[in-house]
């Protein structure tokens, strides 16, 4: 797993060091990240998404899933 | 506490196959009505997918064509290409702005007498015209265009039976210096092949020849091929004059004018690459005023539909489902696919969305509810992230594709006409299962209840 | 004076984006520079030492509007006075909108539809003719059966070239069949079979007034090139027919804006192959020999007096080479979020 290792700054852009890829991503994305990286669990981010923005913790559980799908896609997680 | 705005996550690899993916460009194409109605009060009434029409671009559109040429030439005439579309509202409102009816089948010609078209204002054209169908327009005075030899023989036949002349046009095609050269339809000028089709109209006397027509192809990005095309037919005009005796009524230069679509396989948009309507109606009128010998000025016919056409049709089309695909494309599946979308063969479409949505853009594609991996209305557009029920705009579809859309798998949409006062009519319902049971007979043997 | 360029990817493929920009800086200090990309790698948004800020647009086949849209919005938030597009795939539209830009307070000098259609390969034959130059044996085709008429006619090895970009050498039937539908494919109709001309390949730059008169010309020969015929190294000659040549084009024409023309010449035998109406990527040769063609442009389109002395040496060469800069990924950061780098 290397999202741990990923840099973003403040403009959404993530660089990671062990492979030199570089990336944009939104807040979303990012607050997820920290929270993977933290290892917290899927159904507990989308609950914290839902109760912080206007979504369904439903179609938000979908994003994470989806999300993870896409890290995994870009090395990122395993 | 009120709620944030929810954006989708989005993550997109800085990588240069996809050098504007993250970034905040390009902006994203926002069209939020049609003919001054919003598009998403439209669907929550009509549902989606819907196709729409602006009956005031229509007009304006037609009213600008018109002009062009008539203000350039004034003895013009449009008619309406009924394949282009052949919607009744919407053949409506052409015939309502003047023009007769171009029909090229039987159906067609049926279409327009139905709808109060007589037959003397319709252009009948086509390979194959069924002997009864050459009767009934030859009796109602339509403007019969003859595409071959053994059509001429049909028509004198035609003749012996209802006792009288009948004033024919015959159709050519020829080399305009454009690719690929459409030989397919009537007779050729440079062989003489024309000539001798001229000639034996003559000598059967039974015919009258007083209209010459040509098609020579279709989203003609050349006008100069017109030039060259109206010089050839009223060269050949002049010397039918000339030497057979013909009094040549009018010259129906056809159709072909491109619309504002982004041809695939082209890399300039539209806008660069499409002539005006004034470069056409330039190129076909110059080529009258210069070949013309005397002081008759046949009318001159035209048979633009696309043109007419495309850019007044939308289709609006709801987003059902995504997923991530393994080559990390986001894929949207949407309820319209290529079953309604004919032109998708051609053309790389507008795509527009009804709201603004935040965030960076990522690659995506948009795929139909087909159930088959041709259904791709666009392979590679950057999107951000759309949620279920987000809507897509596609155009310019007016053209061609109310009328070659599928009956596969699905129904057919309703299709909306925004008035120019703004009223929502809707001009075809949606299509349910007894529409398409009707036609068919199940034999007793095989009856399951 | 704030001018935007575009062409900024100096790679082993270059744009001219950037021996524009250096022209210009070189000419006067004072002027700022503006680069246009469409990719956040271009090399040209990271070398700040001649581009002072850089934006990213969206591909011109995406359309007009959001590349004007886009040039509004540097003019309003950063300041642009005119743009020198250099890239053949962005010209149409430039040229076509000229008039929107020039409303809109940005100036360019570009040449208008009709002379920008002379770089036809159709045209070519008529081109030299009015130029009174040669020119080879050349068939439209359209098929397969016409190309097949026109290689039998021409005879092997002859050039399978689309009308405006790419040519091929090709020895036998089959690799003509293979050219025919590779260019086609791409850029569509007519292909033009050409016979094979003897010679050697010698380029002019030059630029021109739009009323007949030139702004100066400079005449080279490649004397090495990439694996895709890109200059890497070059020397200015003085063949004075061929100069003659493109001064008879300019004044034929009236030809307005920069221009390249490619010739095959042997000896006093001058053939014209290939117009581009645009800077060529070596421009700063051109510069470097005290013809600086982008200052030369820019003070007409701001009616200033300027030299436009024809005057250079033959036997100066333009050698280039690479260099290595280093920098930090913050650069890639602003552009990959905020489609422009920080100036």
């Amino acid at each position: 797993m290397r999202i741990e290792n990923l840099a973003v700054n403040k403009n959404g852009f993530a660089f990671d060091p062990t492979s030199g890829e570089t990336f944009t991503l939104n807040e979303t994305a990012k607050e997820i990240i920290e929270d993977l990286a933290r290892g917290v669990e899927e159904k507990e981010i989308a609950k914290k998404l839902s109760e912080e923005y206007d979504v369904t913790q439903e179609e938000a559980m979908n994003d994470v899933l989806d999300f993870k799908e896409k890290l995994k896609l870009y090395g990122l997680l395993s | 506490m009120a709620k944030k705005t929810y954006e989708k996550p989005t993550i997109i690899k800085v990588e240069s196959s996809h050098s504007k993916a993250g970034v905040p460009m390009p902006k994203q194409k926002i069209r939020k009505k049609i003919g001054g109605v919003a598009i998403d009060e439209m669907v929550e009434r009509f549902g989606s997918p819907l196709f729409i029409f602006d009956e005031k671009a229509i007009r304006e559109k037609y009213r600008s064509a018109y002009e062009a040429f008539s203000s350039r030439y004034p003895n013009v005439q449009f008619g309406w290409s009924y394949k282009t579309n052949y919607l009744k509202a919407v053949c409506a409102v052409f015939h309502q702005e003047g023009a007769i009816a171009e029909v090229v089948s039987e159906f067609e010609y049926e279409k327009a007498r139905e709808l109060g078209i007589e037959g003397k204002d319709i252009i009948y054209n086509g390979p194959y015209k069924p002997y009864d169908s050459l009767v009934t327009a030859a009796k109602e005075g339509a403007k019969i265009h003859i595409d071959t030899f053994d059509e001429i023989n049909d028509l004198e036949k035609v003749a012996d039976e209802l006792g009288f002349e009948i004033p024919v046009a015959i159709r050519l095609n020829m080399d305009t210096g454009i690719y690929p050269q459409w030989s397919r339809f009537g007779f050729n000028i440079e062989s003489g092949q024309a000539m001798d089709a001229v000639k034996r109209i003559k000598a059967g006397g039974k015919l009258r020849l007083t209209g010459l027509h040509a098609h020579i192809g279709t989203f003609m990005l050349d006008a100069n091929a017109y030039k060259v095309e109206t010089t050839k037919m009223v060269r050949l005009m002049n010397e039918v004059e000339e030497k057979v005796g013909f009094t040549i009524e009018y010259i129906d230069v056809g159709g072909g004018f491109a619309s504002k679509n982004h041809l695939r396989g082209i890399y300039q948009p539209p806008e660069v690459v499409v002539p005006t309507i004034d470069d056409y109606a330039e190129a076909i009128t110059s080529a009258l005023y210069e070949n013309i010998r005397g002081n008759s000025y046949p009318k001159l016919y035209l048979e633009t539909g696309r043109h007419l056409i495309d850019e007044a049709g939308y289709l609006v089309t709801s987003v059902v489902a995504s997923k991530t695909l393994p080559d990390s494309r986001r894929s949207y599946i949407v309820d319209a696919g290529v079953n309604l979308l004919y032109t998708y063969f051609w053309y790389k479409f507008n795509i527009e969305l009804t709201r603004e949505v935040s965030g960076i853009s990522e690659p995506a594609m948009i795929n139909g509810p087909l159930c088959m991996n041709i259904d791709v209305i666009d392979e590679s557009i950057l999107l951000p992230r759309l949620r279920r029920g987000d809507k897509l705009v596609i155009s310019p579809v007016g053209a061609y594709n109310v009328t070659q859309w599928m009956q596969f798998i699905r129904y057919r949409p309703r299709v909306l006409m925004v008035t120019e006062e703004g009223n929502v009519e809707l001009i075809r319902e949606r299509e349910e299962l007894s529409d398409i049971e009707k036609r068919e007979i199940l034999p007793d043997k095989l009856k399951l209840k | 004076m704030i001018i935007a360029v575009s062409g900024v990817n100096d790679t082993d493929n270059p744009g001219p984006g950037i021996g524009v920009a250096r022209s210009l800086k070189e000419a006067d200090s004072s002027i700022k520079t503006v680069g246009l990309s469409y990719d956040v790698q271009d090399p040209g948004n990271f070398m700040d030492f001649v581009i002072d800020k850089s934006y990213v647009l969206t591909y011109p086949s995406q359309g007009w509007e959001p590349i004007f849209n886009r040039l509004l919005y540097i003019k309003e938030s950063y300041g642009l006075d005119a743009v020198i597009p250099t890239l053949d795939a962005e010209l149409p539209s430039y040229i076509k909108y000229q008039d929107d830009l020039k409303e809109a307070g940005i100036k360019t000098f570009l040449p208008n539809l009709e002379q920008f259609e002379l770089r036809s390969k159709e045209n070519l034959g008529d081109i030299s003719e009015a130029l009174k130059i040669s020119y080879p044996k050349t068939k439209k085709v359209f098929n397969i059966d016409q190309l097949k008429k026109a290689v039998n006619e021409i005879g092997f090895p002859c050039v399978v070239k689309g009308n405006y970009y790419k040519a091929y050498k090709v020895k036998s039937l089959p690799e003509a069949v293979y050219y025919f539908t590779e260019i086609s494919n791409e850029w569509g109709f007519p292909i033009l079979v050409q016979e094979i001309v003897n010679g050697d390949e010698l380029n002019v730059i030059g630029a021109g007034d739009g009323k007949g008169n030139l702004l100066g010309l400079v005449a080279i020969k490649k004397m090495t090139t990439t694996h895709l015929g890109k200059i890497w190294n070059g020397v200015t000659i003085r063949h004075e027919k061929l100069l003659k040549v493109a001064e008879d084009f300019v004044a034929e024409y009236k030809w307005r804006g920069p221009f390249e023309l490619e010739c095959i010449v042997d000896e006093d035998n001058i053939i014209l192959i290939e117009i581009n109406p645009r800077f060529p990527a070596w421009v700063y040769f051109a510069t470097g020999v005290g013809v600086n063609l982008p200052k030369r442009v820019l003070d007409v389109m701001f009616d200033k007096n300027s030299d436009m002395s024809g005057d250079y040496e033959s036997g100066k060469m333009m050698v280039r080479y690479t260099y290595e800069l280093i920098t930090d990924i913050e650069k890639l950061s602003e552009l990959a979020t905020k489609g422009e780098s920080n100036g």
